[in-house]
């Protein structure tokens, strides 16, 4: 807790300092962020929805939208304002009040994972000491909303559906998590602006299987393909959100954009040196890099066919936790062993280490799984 | 302690997310794992067969172009040689070949269709399909120079085709022929070795051999179980036993074969076209056969290998211009009999690619 | 064996489930004898001298519009050719409508593409139903409309507008994807005109 300022009255108790050059009180500070934040977010998440559709159609040698407003920069615009105005359908017999509260649960915690992403050195809403725990807690919470959503429903579809997802999202926090953590070990730090300027050697370079088993979880934490059992449009369930019409389902079709956008700025933050860089502005930096990881991410979901239920299980147990273990014990090792800050050798070893790991595990590990003797 | 389950049964359809059509099956699972299925059919059954019997033979062609609309032209080819055999008719060479050719074509497009469901199926999201429809594409530009349409053809008619090619179709055909192969190679990396298609398709729903034969399955699905077994070969109509090809078969008869055999037919179809169009005579393409037909007294039954089977027609004739009975062997309806014992045991996730694989067509099911 | 076991315990009847399925068929013949009348309000020179078109409904149109999402309504020869036309040559996604929506709540557009059985009939009675308004119907395709080539079969419904109301009807058999594409822009002409704040009332 640094920098405690008991002029600041109790709402700033525990919740991290200004940084010593701001001018004006806390509240202000807390107030421009939150525009900040909740522009860029918005923004992005409109710029990203366009992005999406514009390189799924390329990737499948079409074109996307590009009748609505020049070059179709305006379709996720009128595709917002549709949605908005759509009856609102309640179905008769579920629970109401959880139908309500669903999407806010699953969208809240989306928005909140904003609150500690750092845009230039210093700035970000609030310098928790403890920024990827927190965002991994409150990541955590919107499974809830996922399952409310489901249960409101009524339908037996919707249930299938949600408890496929929330074994999914359940069982790859773990890797997530464990990836994190050799991240931090290197930075010493869990706050995400010490993170990015302990960054002297970008982490992507000193964790790459640590990357690669985050992206992995990341996309898995998303429901994207290949994971995107949940809104599997050629199986039988449609997923949690069946029921859903109207401004509801829009929040959920955002917030998965809005998560979209929260990992691909985690990611630059932990791995890629967040906004650091030669020659531009550092904002610019953390765009461009933001950007070329949704394009990774939509790249993926362009390609590659998605996995069945039982198959991302055991991989997610099966594969990717030792090997998040295997990382976690190797990064320890090397940070007792070595001097600080890690010299370059590191990089070298790491990327055969994960070489090695990689090739193993695959020539042992098979997705297949098998039929079940009734 | 085991733990209580309970099965319960889900349907699945009629209306499919993919592009299967009209088809239900009730599925009771138990937890995650099948136990039983029972399909539900009869959602598109237009009354065909009884429809034909108030028309006369000519116009039941459009009605045979809308049973398998996805092979419009060799099911035309099916019912003009059932036809052709009562009556007696001759068709000129020249027909002989452009129908091969026609035929052949129609072959590549369907399956280009069933490959790309079937990998839409396992989830790549729309790219694959996308590809292959880009090819269907140029097959549909080739019949459309021909007889005007891109679906229904209504081209192979009584005694013949209905008209010559035009001056441009034989350099476009040709073309088509080189590029082909180039993308059905392209079609095989994309994801033959692809590890997640592996892991959903293969060894997944197999179709044993003695239960192939016994449950008189047909075309790709009987030829992946092991079985050498296509008409053109056993049994040659039209101008097949000229042309040079081979039949591949698979070995264990999951999915994951089912999908590499329909592969393997493109690159033969394309051989026997380039064999056909090097070989096409010169000369009338149709005989002149009354508009309303009054073919002898008698049955009669002309069978092809279609892209999905064995397509048959059983007409019998009273010696008045409509027939008197016009009954469809639909290959897909017959191929769906093994589908109950493919399914159990596999679990939800699989039921919609084995159910792919089979690659069926609504209308040649319920007719 | 087990499997049978399990299966006999626990499975509904057949007969009991198809024969419920029977009298809902029946009784939807029953009620759908005479085609839903056109709606052509939208044409009649009083109402459009009363409606104020504002910029509000300019906008709203325009969004209605621009994102119609279709729901897979894809029956037979003629889904193909819709298929066709959201694939990569004539790519409906241009317009904003690549998203087919598996789930009815959240689709705009139901394109019935290919012959309507009676069999089939109650099922797209219930999608219809389900999609929150504003919704729009287009019929695609001679069996659509008439029922086609099929017309006076015992199990043809003829024409769709028997069971639901239609907004736009693309003739041919199958249409072209141009044709589809044309009579989509005609429901957006028809789109531009409404008006948001009569509508409610």
């Amino acid at each position: 807790m640094v920098g405690f300022n008991p002029d600041h009255g109790l709402f700033s108790y525990g919740l991290g300092a200004l940084p010593p050059d701001w001018p004006g009180n806390y509240w202000l500070h807390w107030g421009l962020f939150v525009i900040i934040i909740i522009v860029f977010v918005l923004a992005m998440v409109m710029a990203f929805i366009y992005f999406e559709r514009r390189g799924l159609g390329r990737l499948q040698v079409r074109l996307g939208p590009n009748r609505v407003g020049p070059f179709g920069i305006l379709q996720p615009v009128a595709d917002a304002i549709k949605i908005l105005l759509k009856e609102d359908i309640v179905p008769a017999k579920g629970d109401k009040l959880v139908h309500w509260w669903a999407p806010v649960v699953a969208f809240a915690p989306a928005l909140m994972i904003f609150a500690v992403i750092p845009f230039e050195n210093g700035a970000l809403l609030a310098d928790l000491n403890i920024g990827i725990l927190y965002i991994v807690a409150v990541s955590s919470v919107s499974v809830v909303g996922v399952f409310m959503a489901a249960w409101s429903c009524n339908n037996k579809f919707s249930l299938i559906g949600a408890m496929r997802t929330v074994a999914q999202i359940v069982s790859y926090e773990i890797p997530l998590g464990f990836s994190i953590i050799g991240v931090a070990l290197i930075a010493g730090s869990l706050s995400m602006n010490e993170i990015v300027t302990s960054q002297n050697i970008p982490f992507i370079l000193l964790q790459p299987l640590g990357f690669l088993i985050y992206f992995i979880s990341a996309c898995a934490e998303m429901n994207r393909t290949p994971f995107d059992l949940m809104e599997a449009e050629s199986e039988i369930v449609d997923g949690y959100h069946i029921e859903y019409s109207g401004m509801k389902f829009a929040m959920f079709y955002l917030a998965e954009y809005v998560e979209a956008l929260a990992i691909s700025a985690i990611i630059t933050t932990l791995f890629l040196s967040g906004w650091k860089g030669p020659l531009l502005p550092p904002f610019l930096w953390f765009l461009i890099k933001v950007v070329l990881i949704f394009f990774a991410i939509v790249w993926v979901r362009g390609t590659i066919p998605r996995i069945r239920v039982d198959q991302l299980m055991a991989f997610a147990w099966k594969c990717l936790l030792p090997l998040a273990l295997i990382n976690l014990f190797i990064t320890g090792i090397e940070v007792i062993v070595l001097p600080q800050p890690l010299p370059w050798l590191i990089v070298f070893l790491n990327l055969a280490i994960m070489a090695i790991l990689v090739l193993l595990w695959s020539k042992f590990f098979k997705l297949g799984g098998g039929r079940v003797e009734v | 302690m085991a733990i209580r389950t309970e099965p319960f049964v889900i349907n699945v359809g009629p209306q499919h997310p993919s592009t299967h059509g009209v088809f239900r099956m009730r599925v009771t699972l138990d937890g995650e794992v099948i136990v039983d299925m029972e399909p539900v059919l009869g959602y598109l059954h237009r009354g065909i067969e009884k429809l034909a019997e108030g028309r006369t033979y000519t116009q039941n062609i459009p009605f045979t172009d809308r049973l398998d609309y996805l092979a419009s032209m060799t099911n035309n080819l099916a019912y003009a040689m059932a036809v052709e055999k009562l009556a007696g008719i001759a068709v000129p060479e020249r027909a002989e070949y452009l129908r091969v050719i026609m035929s052949e074509l129609q072959r590549i497009a369907s399956h280009l269709v069933g490959v790309g469901s079937f990998l839409n199926d396992c989830g790549a999201f729309m790219t694959p399909f996308l590809y292959m429809f880009r090819e269907r594409e140029k097959i549909l530009d080739l019949f459309e120079m021909v007889c005007g349409q891109r679906l229904t053809y209504n081209y192979i008619r009584i005694g013949g085709v209905s008209y010559d090619i035009p001056e441009e179709f034989l350099p476009a055909l040709d073309k088509f022929v080189r590029e082909m192969p180039g993308f059905i190679d392209e079609y095989d990396q994309l994801l033959a070795e692809n590890e997640i298609l592996l892991a959903r398709a293969k060894g997944v729903g197999i179709l044993p051999k003695e239960l192939a034969i016994n449950t008189s399955a047909s075309g790709p699905v009987l030829r992946a179980s092991g079985v050498k077994w296509d008409i053109r070969k056993a049994d040659p109509y039209s101008v097949y036993d000229r042309f040079e090809f081979d039949i591949p078969t698979g070995s264990t008869g999951d999915c994951y074969d089912r999908y590499r055999l329909r592969i393997q037919e493109m690159r033969q179809s394309v051989r026997i076209i380039k064999q056909a169009a090097e070989q096409l005579p010169q000369g009338e393409v149709l005989t002149r056969v009354p508009l309303r037909l009054r073919p002898p007294a008698g049955e009669a039954y002309g069978h092809i290998e279609g892209p999905k089977g064995e397509l048959g027609f059983y007409l019998v004739s009273d010696n008045s211009v409509t027939p008197y009975r016009f009954h469809v062997r639909a290959p897909t309806l017959i191929n769906l009999t093994a589908l109950r014992d493919m399914m159990i045991g596999w679990k939800v996730a699989d039921a919609v690619i084995i159910f792919g694989s089979i690659d069926i067509c609504l209308g040649e099911v319920d007719r | 064996m087990e499997v049978d076991d399990i299966a006999k315990q626990y499975v509904y009847s057949d007969t009991e489930l198809d024969s419920a399925e029977g009298e809902a068929i029946e009784s939807l013949k029953a009620q759908s004898q005479q085609p839903i009348p056109d709606s052509d309000k939208w044409l009649s020179e009083e109402l459009r001298k009363n409606i104020l078109v504002t910029s509000v409904d300019v906008v709203v149109n325009w969004a209605r519009r621009s994102s119609l999402w279709p729901v897979n309504f894809g029956l037979a020869c003629c889904a193909f050719e819709m298929i066709a036309t959201a694939a990569s040559r004539f790519d409906i996604a241009r317009f904003g409508m690549e998203i087919f929506r598996a789930s009815p709540r959240q689709a705009d557009l139901m394109i019935v593409a290919g012959t309507v059985t009676w069999k089939m009939a109650p099922q797209l009675k219930r999608i219809y139903d389900q999609m929150p308004e504003p919704k729009w119907v287009l019929a695609m395709g001679a069996c659509a409309i008439s029922g086609g080539i099929f017309t006076g079969s015992y199990s043809v419904v003829p024409g769709v507008s028997c069971i639901v109301p239609v907004d736009v009807y693309v003739p041919g058999c199958p249409p072209r994807p141009e044709a589809l594409l044309y009579g989509i822009r005609m429901l957006h002409n028809k789109i531009a005109k409404n008006s948001f704040i009569t509508e409610s009332t």
